[in-house]
């Protein structure tokens, strides 16, 4: 089994070391060999819409850099947890850059979910399970929320926890996940 | 003299843009006399290496508009690292204006507006951190139309209804009190079912159009 991490390379405090250690532990306690991705300011570019992934190279980003690997990893992991700063109750600009840049997994075509709403299918059968982890010091209570709404309100088999240096907390929500790809909407 | 400063923070380079349509439209309500209108493109400030001129334009403020498209459910990463430079910009120079309003006017290819909602709320947050009045979001659901079919006479009502919401800014802008103002939610005066049906048939003609076949869309290259 297999896992990736993919973290913020600019945003590395104290508290995301703290984190760090504890997801690596986890990781490897688990059983799962795991390969990370640190993205940096000049890592990857913006996404530019151009919705090539869909209609001139399908699967692929038409950009040349390190997100094909990235995504290449991404959908051969059982497991991928991103490490995100919280930032205005968002993931920061590389982590949400590397989020952008992961539609090429996604088919371009509309279906609606038993909700009503509307979403892209998963270009894949399967996909790994994913886990969002924010973090940050001193985060206000409407930052957090909004950090969990972002996901949580718009996607299914994707898993939000909030790290402001709780390390028990973290590792037993951890516990709890089924650590195995999934299937069904994204 | 007031400052209006209008952001573009579509990402995309040399093509047409919802977000640049919404931004001149929006522009166009905005008073003209005793007015400074500063139209800001994301894309273009960060590419050359303008950034720190259009910072100082947006310190100096009186209201900010900002116009992006929905990516993944949030803020395009371009607008975040945009976003992200400023409030550092911010904390060493702080804010020339004090309090500027602060509007958001998201879209998104998905047909209902309310998808929009974090993303308006992400732009609520930013406010907060940077010490100006957020005032209210308009939620545009439907947006991958709204270009293509702007002149036709079924989109009357929608165009009625932004053409209503961005009076309300204009006219909020002018005002001097902080009154309550709930976000406007606006979706394009379309069948859902035939605009994602419509959606769907779309892909493969353009798929076409770069000598693919419909079974090409579908491609799996990683696995």
């Amino acid at each position: 089994m297999k896992a990736a991490i993919i973290a913020d390379k600019d945003c590395q405090t104290d508290l995301f070391q703290q984190l760090h250690k504890l997801v690596v532990m986890f990781l490897n306690n688990a059983g799962l060999v795991t390969e990370e991705i640190f993205i940096g300011r000049d890592d990857l570019a913006f996404c530019k819409g151009c919705f090539g992934c869909w209609i001139k190279k399908p699967g692929e980003c038409v950009i040349n850099d390190m997100m094909a690997q990235v995504n290449r990893n991404f959908i051969n992991s059982d497991v991928v947890i991103y490490l995100s700063p919280v930032v205005f109750g968002q993931f920061s600009a590389n982590i949400k850059n590397a989020l952008d840049r992961w539609i090429p997994n996604m088919l371009p075509f509309f279906e609606t979910r038993p909700d009503g709403s509307t979403m892209h299918p998963s270009r894949y059968d399967t996909h790994p399970q994913s886990i969002i982890i924010g973090y940050g010091d001193g985060l206000s209570e409407d930052d957090v929320q909004l950090f969990i709404d972002i996901t949580k309100k718009h996607r299914t088999n994707t898993e939000v926890l909030i790290y402001q240096g709780a390390d028990q907390d973290i590792t037993e929500t951890l516990g709890k996940i089924e650590l195995r790809m999934v299937g069904g909407y994204l | 003299m007031r400052n209006i400063v209008l952001i573009n923070a579509s990402p995309k380079i040399n093509e047409p843009s919802a977000s640049a349509f919404l931004v001149n439209l929006v522009g166009s309500y905005i008073e003209e006399a005793n007015t400074n209108k500063n139209f800001i493109n994301v894309r273009q400030s960060t590419t050359r290496h303008k950034t720190q001129d259009d910072f100082a334009a947006i310190s100096q403020a009186d209201a900010v508009i900002i116009v992006f498209p929905l990516y993944v459910f949030c803020l395009p990463g371009l607008l975040m690292r945009y976003l992200e430079d400023y409030h550092k910009f911010y904390m060493e120079h702080g804010m020339a204006s004090s309090h500027p309003k602060v509007y958001a006017i998201v879209n998104c290819g998905f047909p209902e507006p309310g998808i929009n909602l974090e993303a308006v709320r992400v732009i609520k947050s930013f406010s907060h951190h940077v010490k100006a009045h957020f005032r209210f979001g308009i939620l545009i659901g439907g947006g991958g139309m709204l270009l293509g079919v702007k002149d036709a006479p079924f989109m009357k009502k929608t165009f009625g209804k932004l053409n209503d919401a961005f009076a309300t800014i204009a006219q909020d802008i002018e005002n001097d009190d902080l009154k309550s103002i709930e976000d406007i939610s606006i979706a394009m005066n379309f069948p859902r079912r035939l605009y994602l049906i419509m959606g769907n048939r779309g892909w493969p003609a353009l798929a076409r159009k770069n000598g693919l076949k419909k079974r090409d869309l579908y491609k799996r290259p990683y696995r």
